[in-house]
């Protein structure tokens, strides 16, 4: 279970976040959204300890990730599974390597059976035989898939997708999407989506939280986002629905 | 990370964060039997594929001082062994660490700074904090330490390629027979030159890697960032290797 | 590929610093390999000698010296040193320190014993003799010396030109004067063989021409400037030195009248060991120093080593 309290975070002085509060229980899949900017990512970053708070606090089944020493942060940050907005591939490795990185450095697992862990993994996001190749032969939406290979390795109990189809064709969206839904129901994990993408998160997320101007604006569940008369929260998702021309979009009251 | 950094106190900060970050990374000495082969692979990118460069440009700042010192010795009165008794402490002393100085701030830390800089800006150094890794220790550590292992190595083909790039010219150019090259070296040869030369480029090693990771580290932004840490790390590199050699020949000579 | 990034590493280190201990063994002219072997000897007066001096057989330099210590037992000073497989040191060798202090060209001869008797085993002990007496063996190196002086006159004549080239404004005496040095020569030489009396008179003033030149390049007179002040102040001497030989030469033509006419002999030269011995030793000194002084100016010159340019 991780809860954030009170979360204020400022930059050379421009407060970026100002009073952030949220819960997001196990097993779910929350939303995280917002304009641009509007400081989703900061959020993401202080979940998993990246950043630390000015003042209020994370924690991760009760422990305040932002005051522990930063060995014990490194212990809790093992349970996290991160997709970076680019997949941040190590570029050195080739797509194996890099399903294997967590593996070799956090187990004591011999060469075959990471082989066979890694094949798993790369099954699992239906990129089965690219192990060879390198990072930069990789498309964007591969190179994702390889990166939430590698997120999953280790089996973690948190996923954190940051803008996972940001930068993607509509079709190639959509098969992340149905990833992130089956891994989240195959691993039952908890998952924390960032996005300002509505047609991710009507697809994966039960939750949403939506942040606007550095405060939360609205949290709840998809049905009542639904139903919020909400004028901020509207026209957000009103206007990501018009940007997309989603077809089978919701009807809206 | 302050914005109103003072033009004085902004060396402070400066030193303040290279000292902490090398702190940091060698605070994490303990888990150095994860960092063993990423050690053995910066020693080759930056000792063994060095050499060539390092072997060309030795051989040429030997085969140049020793057609200076003769043209500059046009007296009868002294014989040309003193050419030798030049070149040679010139070599050990000087050129070799120098010359290997300059030839690698451009090469290995400019490499550094670059490959630290994308990973930065591509959220790879995030990934491996994600990950649980200390990234600090993973990527800082086994780079300096390939520096100052490694240097001293270059340094010593440096000078044994520039004394016998010397020694050729000088003898194939008809300006000192090898043999009175090497009685005059002899002649003047002082056994600390050649420990001082290697403490020196103990120094330069560390001085270029580690400055070229605290760069590249901390790099902010995009390309734009990536490519000005790339320029900072091989321009201030030189500029402390000038600084240390007069600060090194001010006390040990 | 994996262990191929470790070897070359390994490799690199372990060449690096085969490079570094044979360059430094090297150039400070210590055997690459064990090639030498250690022998020790005793004087009573090492006369300067150091580590690092040349230990010569015959003249040909085969090693040189490790360590010079008193020895406590009994006092006098105890000498290691190496020299090449190939030398063969037997019994009966013994060793002399020879060379002049004062130039810092000290260095130890080995006189080989015979070849019949056995090898001296490493480590092992050689006696010293102290430098042979001047005065025995002074007869029979009477024409030595005599030749001697005339190449160390000639000597000094050439480093005087050297020198006036060098200097910005030629010196006219000095010039005559060698002139009339060379000339004086001859005739010095004649006069040696005829009349001791005259003999010790000329070589009064020559002395006091191998002191100020000692002065001038002794063990304080290390820079070529001061080196070139004294060489003026010495060549004025030598001017007036050289007028008394002027005056002397027509007496020497007497003498070799002397000498034809058989009055005068070699044999005299024995009479007055004293002087011969100062003659001896002092034309050696004067002969060394020049020779030292033309093949190694860089040891006086130690300030000109462009070193620090850099």
């Amino acid at each position: 279970m991780i809860r954030v309290e009170n979360l204020y975070k400022s930059f050379d002085g421009r407060p970026v976040l100002t009073d952030v509060s949220l819960e997001i229980p196990e097993g779910h899949t929350m939303a995280i959204i917002g304009r641009s900017g509007s400081g989703k990512s900061v959020l993401m970053k202080h979940v998993i300890g990246l950043l630390r708070p000015d003042r209020g606090r994370v924690t991760v089944d009760g422990v305040d990730i932002g005051r522990i020493p930063y060995g014990e942060l490194r212990q809790v940050r093992r349970q996290f599974g991160v997709l970076f907005q680019g997949g941040a591939l190590f570029d050195s490795m080739d797509s194996f390597e890099n399903v294997a990185f967590p593996l070799r450095t956090f187990t004591s697992m011999t060469d075959v059976e990471i082989r066979r862990e890694v094949e798993d993994c790369l099954a699992m996001v239906d990129l089965s035989g690219v192990g060879p190749k390198m990072p930069a032969d990789l498309s964007g939406g591969m190179r994702k898939r390889v990166a939430l290979a590698r997120a999953v390795a280790l089996r973690p109990r948190y996923i954190i997708y940051d803008e996972p189809t940001s930068g993607l064709d509509p079709e190639t969206s959509n098969t992340i999407d149905v990833l992130i839904r089956d891994l989240a129901e195959r691993l039952s994990v908890t998952s924390i989506v960032v996005t300002h993408d509505m047609h991710s998160v009507l697809s994966i997320a039960d939750r949403a939280a939506f942040i606007f101007e550095g405060r939360m604006h609205w949290v709840g569940t998809i049905d009542e986002m639904h139903a919020s008369t909400d004028e901020t929260l509207r026209a957000f998702v009103k206007a990501n629905e018009y940007q997309i021309g989603m077809p089978h979009a919701p009807d809206l009251p | 990370m302050t914005r109103n950094r003072s033009i004085i106190l902004a060396p402070a900060v400066a030193l303040g964060s290279y000292s902490l970050l090398l702190f940091h990374a060698f605070s994490s000495l303990g888990e150095f039997g994860s960092y063993r082969k990423n050690v053995v692979r910066q020693m080759v990118r930056v000792g063994v594929d060095s050499l060539p460069i390092v072997a060309l440009a030795a051989a040429f700042s030997g085969a140049v001082t020793t057609v200076q010192t003769a043209y500059q010795l046009v007296s009868p009165f002294i014989p040309k062994s003193i050419i030798g008794a030049i070149v040679v402490p010139s070599m050990i002393l000087e050129l070799g660490a120098v010359v290997t100085g300059f030839i690698l701030a451009g090469r290995v830390g400019a490499r550094i700074a670059a490959e630290l800089g994308t990973m930065r800006v591509t959220e790879q150094i995030d990934a491996l904090e994600a990950m649980g890794l200390n990234s600090i220790g993973y990527l800082i550590v086994p780079r300096v330490i390939a520096g100052v292992v490694m240097f001293p190595v270059l340094y010593i083909a440096a000078s044994f390629i520039g004394i016998a790039g010397g020694l050729f010219v000088g003898h194939a150019g008809g300006f000192v027979p090898a043999g009175e090259f090497i009685d005059g070296a002899r002649e003047f040869f002082q056994p600390f030159d050649p420990v001082f030369g290697l403490i020196k480029s103990f120094v330069f090693g560390f001085i270029i890697t580690s400055i070229s990771c605290f760069k590249g580290y901390n790099t902010l932004g995009g390309a734009e960032g990536v490519g000005l840490a790339t320029t900072q790390a091989a321009v201030i590199s030189c500029v402390y290797i000038l600084i240390a050699d007069l600060a090194l020949a001010a006390t040990l000579l | 590929m994996k262990h191929s990034n470790e070897l070359k590493v390994g490799l690199s280190i372990i060449t690096a610093a085969i490079i570094f201990i044979l360059g430094v063994r090297f150039f400070e002219d210590l055997p690459l390999f064990e090639t030498t072997y250690t022998l020790e000897t005793e004087f009573d007066n090492a006369a300067g000698l150091i580590a690092g001096n040349v230990v010569r057989v015959n003249g040909v330099g085969v090693g040189s010296i490790d360590d010079v210590y008193i020895n406590p037992e009994n006092n006098r000073v105890r000498v290691r040193f190496h020299v090449d497989r190939e030398v063969p040191v037997r019994q009966g060798s013994h060793t002399v320190v020879s060379g002049f202090d004062a130039l810092g060209v000290v260095r130890m001869d080995v006189v080989l014993g015979s070849a019949d008797s056995a090898k001296v085993p490493v480590g092992g002990f050689i006696p010293s003799r102290e430098q042979a007496d001047l005065l025995g063996s002074l007869s029979e190196k009477a024409p030595v010396l005599i030749d001697r002086m005339d190449g160390a006159l000639a000597q000094l004549t050439s480093v005087l030109e050297t020198t006036r080239s060098m200097l910005d404004d030629p010196d006219g005496d000095a010039r005559q004067a060698l002139a009339s040095m060379r000339g004086s020569v001859g005739t010095l030489d004649a006069m040696l063989r005829a009349e001791r009396d005259r003999i010790s008179s000329i070589l009064e003033e020559v002395d006091g021409i191998t002191s100020g030149l000692n002065r001038a390049m002794g063990p304080d007179g290390d820079s070529l400037a001061a080196t070139v002040a004294n060489m003026n102040a010495v060549m004025a001497r030598l001017d007036q030195t050289l007028l008394t030989l002027d005056a002397t030469a027509s007496g020497v033509n007497e003498l070799l009248d002397k000498v034809n006419r058989g009055e005068g002999t070699i044999g005299l030269l024995v009479n007055d060991p004293g002087l011969y011995h100062r003659t001896d030793s002092l034309l050696g000194s004067l002969d060394a120093l020049l020779v030292d002084f033309r093949a190694n100016p860089g040891r006086y010159l130690k300030e000109m080593r462009l070193v620090d340019l850099f």
